[in-house]
């Protein structure tokens, strides 16, 4: 008994002695890098900007917080991730410190030559989030422009990107949450290829990491969503811009809730509908031989808008305005698809459905699917629903117009 | 080590003289008769008493007789020997003829409730220090011992430490007799048996040992009068010393017998198999054996219907969990796994920090051992001046500690919640366990973060299961896993549901409760609420 | 109920419960954590079924053995079915099997804590504090561990359930990732289930002939046991499927730990994230009590053969062996791996787990026979 006692205090004693600070990390030591931006290098191959957040300045209440800027935007050079990341040392006090990272912005011009040498550090890595928001600087703006930017409403610039596009997601259905994980599954599958966001300064570019941009109400320069980047092969391929995109997310099933214009009797835009949900199927046949491709595709909503005299208490009116939605719905995919087409990238994941429904003809498929696919059937369904019509029944055109 | 006990041991052999040698072991045959005079009696008294100053020696004298009365003062009731003993001994009226006096004295002349003959020397002393008066007669080696006892005793009043909101509001005292009184008058059963002993070889302290006669497992009663008798020691102040003699492990920081000062709680355990001890001179009876669910039954659960003790028996198992695994949950999370924390509050946490100068394992440090202190000191000092430390001290672990820039105000948070979290347990002995295991768990994080914790728990969990409780494995009905003895576990079930006692306590597999106890609406087919209704 | 406290090795008992308890804690064990038949792609789960149905049949075997010799370990009835010292000689070799696939699931346990959260440690650090463990709970015998385990069932089924629900509910489950079933044929699926999933983990039932001579209750034995190993196979079924859909085919594949990958990805009301502790309370359970039962096995037997009275203080020398062999087997994570898959299922589990308690049987059948007709009689009513 008392040479065990002794033998399990000694080691209890030499325990911390031993441990030195092997992971043991202090929250003081540690630089939060919240987003991480790349563009092309000039030297080396890549020019790595951090964005790290300065916590006393962002969280409130703090005794002489609050007045600094909220992030500083650190940079450095390397041929590959890891070399970047490690010659940022030398300009951080701080360990930089991955595991809140919640966003990478690769360049376009990067996106178009060098996106897959980045990746693997990033997938490997396990300190870092698979969970990862994803996107393409589009354009003229650099990576680190959109890293060092500074917004008015988000105390943390990266915040305003995740969850502008979380928020787009939910209420436009343009732009989908993208992360890490999905790109890499997509890009490693035969039959579907992978997008992402596309973003990108409005404005004047030089003025948006400056703090005198948040001095004013209607800021000089700020961020904005644009259009979705398609990939072919790892590499950039083209962009689907804003009006096509909700098609594209239709067909992967991501649009929850949007508005639509609708034309009635040769007027445009007379009505707007709420659409607050939308279930897409999208399944695979082969006819005579050849596949085709059936979107299913079920919307409820509400009208949130009339400008024009249309009796909305009468069921028949409200039938027609659903056959309107049918077709208006229907057009916007078909045209997606078309631009997808043209591209000759499957970002809908048709050939996974053909795959599952038909492995051995996939086979053959398989090999020329890029062509095959540009000249693949799509037939589209839909089921409109319109529910109610928010507090009012007619609108007040009904008695004006008279 | 050795040596020097030794050393110890026979350096006190030699300072204890025969005479008192005697009186400390009672293993010791040498008991001396009483003698027939009284006058040598008293001679042989004063010696041995060392002219104590509270003993109390009346010398009287009947018609034809004569003899001393002693008692101890102090312990008896003056009033009751003036009236009932003397009164009547010095009472000249000659005595009939031809009778033994002894007998006659004994049954006519001393009215006290309860009177005995002592042949003995030994005894003699017993009966003085419980408070007995003992009468001589000169001429019989024997002695009449009377009843007198009558000391001053603090009244029964509310449990100051195990408080409820319902349920009945009387403690236990440091009298012997008023606590087994207080049990005796709550199971008016001839099943209940007081056993007594005298355990303390200078103390000579008054212990029982109650049980129910068939509902109390025999091996533990027999366990307990066992380890009860094997005891050796001068003195016994409190029931504290006993729990400390009888335990079954006493390397571990879990209590393995409860105590409590309500007699409420007592009598319930007594009726589940339980044996209870009462110690005089202690308002803490103990009750073995003792599993680990036990400690955070409180009696309100049992008072209040069963949802609402349910919840809150869970409550304060989360409660004892936050206790233990607090602060050392906010050191692994803060400097292991900062990827687990939201990022926002990991930036807020992070802007806390930022000014406090310490790691975080020694600002957990620091603010956890200055808790204890105020705890202690709290406790300790006189009442009048705890209303000053509970200031100053809601000062140093409050606003001044941040503003000064030594802890940061989550870690404020931290503290504060797991004092309160500690507080909720029922019983002080468990609170305290955890107490004191929270600062290794604390070491563990800071080594290893949640590994170091989970090991921490891992080598906890191995050993509350290797300890036993008077043979009774500790975490009973849990593990060893038993599905019908889980009425009063994490869940407590309607009473009407106590279907059994349990039996890994109690004797064999007794039904506790009649059938169809569960209550509801009168039966519409019932003949008698028929007859009501018309 | 026994007073006093007397954790004797030799004499403790187990019941029923606790025995299950102990098979299912040690099946799961490590099983759930590392990626179990990726060979058969969208299929492992079959060939994990196909894995279980193996391991029924082989615990059998056992279970037959453990008929003739109902209150002996294994190392002591291989004495007896054949001779002393070509016993002693092969019931060596099982402690050493032990010791081995105790330093095995060891070193998946520490490279696992390694490469995901303890990156800078030193493996034999993480290692050393789970020996320690290990080592104390074996000092505290069967009956205790036992216990420790019915303790802990509730706690990994808490887990496990509060696990599933967030996947669920964070819409992680395309249960399309399992089609199509059966692309390739079934020849993958039956190849990954005799190569892998038969020996590991349902193979391993084999250590459990040095446990059940501890259980109180004899009749339950193969109820129990097989329940058990059911179950165990069900839930590593499902845990599998739960992996393939939520990660898709190819990352199964590619994950070290598939189940971690899947836990990172939950993702709820953007508060409830990179739950990878809850990975780790797992995996800190079930390594402890997957280790600890080839531990004890290993212990025992040793003591068994050498007749040491107290095999308390064989405890410690072996678990040292364990510790520094688990250090030592593979320089790197990848060596591991590649032994555990290609090398250790056919050169020491199949003779081990199969080949040897089956010639072991046969050899016990018709010693048996001869010697006393009528238990074995019984026995074929039992089976």
């Amino acid at each position: 008994m008392r040479k065990g006692l002794i033998f399990v205090s000694s080691i209890v004693i030499m325990i911390p002695f031993l441990t030195a600070c092997w992971n043991q990390k202090e929250l003081t030591d540690l630089a939060f890098v919240m987003a991480m931006g790349v563009d092309k290098g000039k030297e080396k191959k890549f020019e790595v900007s951090f964005q790290i957040v300065n916590p006393g300045n962002v969280a409130p209440g703090q005794i002489g917080g609050g007045q600094g800027l909220p992030i500083a935007v650190y940079k450095s050079t390397g041929d590959t991730l890891t070399e970047a990341a490690r010659a940022a040392t030398k300009k951080v006090s701080r360990r930089l410190y991955y595991a809140h990272t919640n966003l990478v912005i690769i360049s376009d011009d990067v996106a178009k030559k060098d996106l897959l040498l980045l990746l693997d550090a990033m997938d490997r890595d396990p300190e870092f989030r698979t969970t990862t928001e994803l996107i393409i600087a589009k354009g003229k703006t650099r990576a680190e422009d959109l890293v060092s930017a500074l917004t008015i409403l988000d105390k943390l610039p990266v915040n305003k990107i995740t969850k502008e596009i979380q928020s787009t997601e939910k209420m436009l259905g343009e732009n989908m949450s993208i992360n890490i994980d999905d790109f890499i599954t997509n890009l490693i599958s035969k039959g579907r290829e992978p997008i992402l966001n596309g973003y990108k300064v409005v404005g004047k570019i030089d003025k948006v990491n400056q703090a005198v941009n948040l001095k004013k109400t209607t800021t000089d320069a700020y961020l904005a969503a644009d259009g979705l980047a398609v990939f072919k092969d790892g590499k950039l391929r083209g962009w689907i811009n804003n009006n096509n995109a909700r098609g594209v997310l239709w067909i992967l099933n991501k649009v929850e809730g949007t508005g639509i214009n609708l034309t009635w009797k040769d007027m445009k835009n007379a009505i707007s509908i709420a659409l607050i949900r939308s279930k897409t199927k999208v399944s695979a046949q082969f006819k005579g031989g050849k596949p085709m491709i059936n979107v299913k595709i079920e919307n409820e909503g509400w009208v949130s808008e009339v400008n024009t005299a249309i009796d909305l208490t009468n069921p028949k009116e409200i039938e027609k305005i659903e056959s309107i939605l049918m077709e208006e719905t229907k057009k916007q995919i078909l045209t997606s698809v078309k631009k997808a087409q043209k591209l000759k990238v499957d970002i809908f994941g048709f050939g996974e459905k053909i795959h599952l429904e038909n492995p051995k003809r996939w086979k053959m498929l398989q090999k020329n699917w890029d062509e095959e696919f540009s000249k693949l059937q799509v037939n589209v369904e839909v089921e409109s629903y319109i529910r109610r019509e928010g507090i009012r029944t007619k609108p007040f055109w009904s008695e004006f117009s008279k | 080590m050795l040596i020097l006990s030794k050393i110890l041991k026979t350096k006190r052999k030699k300072r204890q003289d025969d005479n008192i040698r005697q009186k400390l072991d009672p293993n010791l045959p040498k008991d001396l008769p009483i003698l027939r005079s009284s006058q040598d009696n008293i001679v042989r008294l004063k010696e041995e008493l060392g002219k104590s100053s509270d003993v109390v020696i009346r010398e009287f004298k009947g018609s034809n007789y004569q003899g001393a009365l002693v008692f101890i003062d102090g312990l008896v009731d003056n009033k009751v020997i003036m009236d009932f003993l003397l009164e009547p001994l010095i009472d000249t009226k000659p005595l009939p003829e031809r009778v033994d006096i002894f007998q006659y004295l004994k049954e006519h002349a001393v009215a006290a409730g309860s009177i005995s003959t002592i042949e003995n020397w030994n005894q003699i002393y017993d009966n003085l220090f419980s408070g007995n008066t003992v009468i001589f007669i000169d001429g019989y080696n024997k002695a009449i011992s009377a009843e007198t006892k009558g000391w001053e005793k603090r009244s029964i009043s509310n449990p100051t430490t195990q408080l409820s909101i319902r349920g009945p509001q009387d403690a236990f005292t440091e009298t012997l007799r008023t606590n087994t009184a207080l049990i005796r008058r709550r199971i008016k059963s001839p099943n209940l048996w007081i056993e007594t002993m005298k355990i303390g070889k200078v103390s000579q302290t008054d212990t029982a040992i109650l049980y129910i006669k068939g509902i109390a497992n025999e091996k533990i009663v027999e366990e307990v009068r066992k380890r009860l008798n094997r005891i050796n020691i001068d003195e016994l102040l409190e029931s504290g010393y006993i729990e400390q003699l009888i335990e079954d492990q006493s390397w571990t920081t879990f209590p393995t017998t409860y105590h409590t000062e309500r007699p409420d709680v007592v009598v319930s355990q007594l009726v589940e198999g339980r044996v209870a001890i009462v110690v005089d001179g202690s308002p803490f009876v103990i009750t073995a054996p003792a599993i680990f669910i036990q400690f955070f039954q409180a009696p309100d659960d049992y008072y209040s219907r069963f949802d609402i003790s349910t919840g809150i028996r869970l409550l304060r198992i989360i409660a004892f969990l936050i206790a233990l695994i607090g602060p050392s949950t906010y050191i692994a999370a803060t400097t292991f796994h900062q990827e687990m924390i939201p990022t926002t509050l990991v930036i807020a946490i992070a802007a806390q920090r930022e000014n406090v100068p310490f790691p975080a394992f020694v600002e957990a440090l620091i603010m956890e051992v200055t808790f204890e202190i105020l705890r202690e000191a709290g406790l300790r000092l006189p009442r009048t001046v705890g209303q000053a430390v509970s200031i100053v001290g809601a000062l140093v672990i409050g606003q001044a500690a941040v503003q000064a820039g030594i802890v940061s105000p989550i870690m404020v948070i931290v503290v504060s919640i797991t004092a309160i979290a500690n507080f909720s347990t029922p019983v002080f002995a468990m609170a305290i366990a955890a107490r004191l295991l929270r600062f290794v768990l604390m070491g563990l994080a800071t080594i290893l973060g949640f590994y170091g914790m989970m090991l921490g728990l891992m080598f906890m969990s191995i050993h509350l299961c290797s300890i036993r409780s008077f043979g009774v494995p500790y975490m009973m009905p849990l593990a060893p896993f038993n599905i019908r003895n889980q009425q009063d576990v994490f869940v407590r079930f309607p009473i009407w549901q106590f279907t059994n006692r349990p039996p890994f306590i109690s004797k064999g597999n007794i039904a506790r409760i009649g059938q169809n106890q569960k209550p509801g609406p009168p039966d519409p087919h019932d003949d008698r609420s028929k007859g009501e209704k018309s | 109920m026994t007073l006093g406290s007397g954790d004797q090795m030799e004499q403790t008992k187990i019941n029923a419960t606790q025995l299950f308890v102990l098979v299912v804690l040690f099946e799961m064990g490590s099983a759930i954590l590392v990626g179990l038949g990726t060979n058969a792609k969208q299929d492992a789960w079959l060939a994990i079924l196909l894995g279980l149905v193996g391991g029924l049949l082989v615990f059998l075997v056992y279970y037959r053995l453990y008929l003739y010799y109902q209150d002996l370990p294994f190392t002591s009835y291989v004495q007896k079915i054949v001779g002393k010292w070509m016993g002693r000689l092969i019931g060596l070799m099982y402690v050493v099997y032990f010791m081995y696939c105790a330093a095995r699931v060891l070193r998946d346990f520490g490279e696992l804590l390694l490469s995901t959260i303890y990156t800078n440690t030193p493996l034999i650090v993480i290692n050393c504090l789970m020996m320690l463990t290990i080592i104390y709970a074996t000092y505290k015998g069967l009956e205790v561990f036992a216990r420790v385990g019915e303790l802990y069932f509730l706690v990994v089924y808490l887990i496990a359930v509060a696990g599933f629900i967030l996947i669920l509910a964070s819409g992680l489950i395309h249960i399309s990732n399992l089609k199509p079933i059966l692309e390739n044929g079934i020849m993958p699926v039956v190849k990954t289930a005799l190569g892998e999933t038969l020996n590991f983990p349902f193979g391993e039932m084999v250590v459990f002939t040095m446990i059940l001579p501890h259980l109180n209750e004899s009749k339950k034995v193969k109820l129990v046991c097989l329940s058990g190993i059911a179950l165990s196979g069900i839930n590593i079924v499902i845990t599998t499927i739960v992996n393939i859909t939520a990660l898709g085919t190819d990352l199964f594949e590619r994950a070290n730990f598939p189940l971690l990958s899947t836990i990172s990805k939950i993702q709820l009301a953007n508060f409830i994230e990179r739950l990878d502790v809850l990975f780790m309370l797992y995996l800190v359970v079930g390594g402890f009590f997957k280790i600890t039962i080839f531990f004890y096995a290993a212990v025992t037997g040793a003591g068994d053969i050498f007749k040491m009275k107290s095999q308390r203080k064989l405890g410690f020398p072996i678990g040292v062996i364990v510790l520094f062999a688990s250090v030592t087997i593979a320089s790197n994570y990848a060596e591991h791996i590649k032994e555990g898959l290609d090398i250790v299922p056919l050169y020491l589990h199949w003779p081990f787990q199969i080949i040897i308690p089956s010639l072991l049987l046969v050899i016990a059948f018709f010693r048996n026979r001869k010697k006393n007709p009528r238990s074995s009689k019984e026995m074929n009513k039992d089976v």
